[in-house]
């Protein structure tokens, strides 16, 4: 029983195949605007390792649009045509599972100098995940930050695993987070 | 090689979410999930906001198509996508859903070309070959004319718009009259009440020396101010008559530059393509000028000349009918392409 997990939420295309609760396959490619065509990529070379797939797990953001559509949609879609089921994480998470710290904040590249954020406290997510001014987290100083804009952070394929065997945060939608920019017509000057 | 492919066809370049799938030449499903009412209070298609639609559409439009079909996934023998032009970012959802399917179903993908497409739909409509043909492709945001060798990978473009696509100047226009977004059909329908000849407005690089230098190029940017001026110092003017007037300066440009074209290469074939295809007065003028000058008019039905997904699975199949190498897993959506790449390595 093998899981196919993917994640596009960050500049990080990753992708994991984990047989039995163990890693078989690990690949990622860092690029902003790369997602489109690594993801199908890095896929086809996981699938020639293990092609029998029985679940698939995709991060649902928070994350720049277009880049984590790519995989949310091919995680749908893959799951469908295998006929098999799929579940939705949230990126934030899963990249806080990977940080050993009682009190921390998670937060990523939201681009247009924002971040997405989320506090997490003994392992659970107490504020957002929101996006907002860097500055707007000075409130929080006193935890410790994960901040995207220095290293850029990104979840390993086991944190989201991990996060989708424990079915408490299933998503369905993606977390966008901002509206589209558009104003309606009858709204401009 | 494969006589009769079953291909399934995906497109979202713009605002539809479109899933179409046929055998060979033969239509079996035809869905498309548009999302111009969310664009209409913005007065043009906003690509984000067509992007998540997309996202939101694309399982349940494909569930819809087999269903329609009676296929099963499993049954499939190919998978098409169109890869440009378009959004970027709708294109890809797109890409991505279409190199799922055919990882999870390991068979071949072809990323096809848009404009390519909305030509070699007419296959599913007429049994004669398709080529070669002139065709003239007018939607909102292509106008331009083709020469088509072979539609799966020789197409030279003739032309093309140095401004507006024909379809733009639609929207602007209906929106200048107030008339509302999209504009094609709602111009199309006002005009049937006006005079086409009560205003005389200018037709685009139709005069004698710009005829030399652009012979098969659009321009709909003067029209465009033409009527928005008339408009300004006419306020009396029968609203069905503007509409009808810019109508037929558009189609009439539209429709002797093809029939040009198809006189200058000896191809007495066209086909009438896009979404602007769609247009009753196009096809009407259309129809009275090939027949004038000998020439083959071939119009998909309304339909199939706005966008959707059976013309991605029509090119699909011809290119694996005619034994065309699939695209690669990975292949890049891309914004702008010429035409003359039918077909994407």
């Amino acid at each position: 029983m093998s899981t196919l997990i993917i994640d596009t939420a960050t500049d990080r295309t990753s992708v994991g195949i984990f047989r039995d609760g163990v890693e078989v396959f690990y690949a990622f490619h860092d690029g902003a605007i790369a997602h489109g065509e690594a993801l199908p990529k890095i896929v086809a070379e996981g699938l020639k390792v293990e092609s029998n797939i029985s679940k698939v797990v995709v991060g649902m953001g928070p994350g720049p649009f277009t880049g984590l559509r790519v995989g949310i949609v091919f995680a749908q879609t893959f799951a469908s045509a295998r006929n098999i089921p799929w579940v939705g994480v949230c990126t934030l998470d899963a990249i806080a599972l990977g940080i050993n710290e009682n009190e921390f904040i998670v937060a990523t590249n939201a681009r247009r100098k924002e971040i997405y954020w989320a506090k997490y406290l003994n392992g659970v997510r107490i504020i957002g995940p929101s996006v907002a001014k860097p500055e707007a987290l000075t409130e929080y100083r006193e935890s410790k930050f994960g901040f995207g804009f220095t290293s850029e952070l990104s979840p390993h394929p086991k944190y989201l695993l991990k996060i989708s065997e424990e079915r408490k945060n299933d998503l369905i939608e993606p977390m966008y987070l901002r509206n589209p920019d558009a104003v309606p017509t009858i709204e401009r000057k | 090689m494969k006589s009769e492919p079953l291909i399934l066809g995906i497109e979202t370049s713009c605002d539809e979410t479109a899933v179409g799938i046929v055998r060979g030449r033969t239509l079996l499903a035809n869905v498309i999930s548009s999302s111009v009412e969310e664009h209409a209070r913005f007065g043009g298609v906003v690509p984000e906001v067509a992007s998540r639609a997309h996202l939101e559409a694309m399982q349940p439009a494909i569930a819809q198509a087999l269903k329609d079909s009676g296929i099963a996934l499993t049954d499939i023998d190919g998978v098409a996508v169109t890869a440009g032009p378009g959004l970027i970012g709708a294109l890809l959802v797109g890409v991505s859903a279409a190199s799922a399917l055919a990882l999870a179903l390991n068979k071949p993908l072809f990323g096809v070309n848009h404009l390519a497409s909305h030509v070699a739909v007419d296959v599913l409509t007429h049994t004669k070959p398709l080529q070669p043909t002139i065709a003239l492709l007018v939607s909102g945001g292509h106008s331009s004319l083709l020469k088509v060798a072979d539609i799966t990978g020789d197409i030279t473009a003739l032309g093309q718009t140095m401004d507006d696509a024909a379809g733009e100047a639609f929207d602007k226009i209906a929106r200048v009259l107030g008339l509302g977004f999209p504009g094609g059909p709602l111009i199309d329908k006002d005009a049937k009440a006006g005079d086409r000849k009560a205003i005389s407005f200018p037709r685009g690089l139709m005069q004698a020396p710009e005829m030399l230098t652009h012979p098969f190029d659009f321009s709909f940017s003067g029209l465009k101010t033409a009527v928005a001026r008339y408009i300004a110092a006419t306020p009396s003017a029968k609203r069905a008559d503007i509409s009808a007037s810019f109508q037929e300066a558009v189609v009439d440009v539209l429709t002797m530059k093809a029939i040009r074209a198809c006189k200058e290469t000896g191809i007495e074939s066209l086909v009438v393509a896009g979404g602007v295809a769609a247009n009753s007065r196009l096809r009407e003028l259309a129809g009275e000028r090939c027949a004038a000058n000998g020439i083959e008019l071939r119009t998909p039905p309304p339909a199939l000349c706005t966008d959707n997904g059976a013309m991605v699975a029509a090119l699909g199949s011809l290119a694996m009918s005619s034994g065309r190498k699939p695209s690669e897993i990975g292949l890049a959506a891309e914004s702008a392409v010429p035409v003359s790449r039918a077909i994407w390595a």
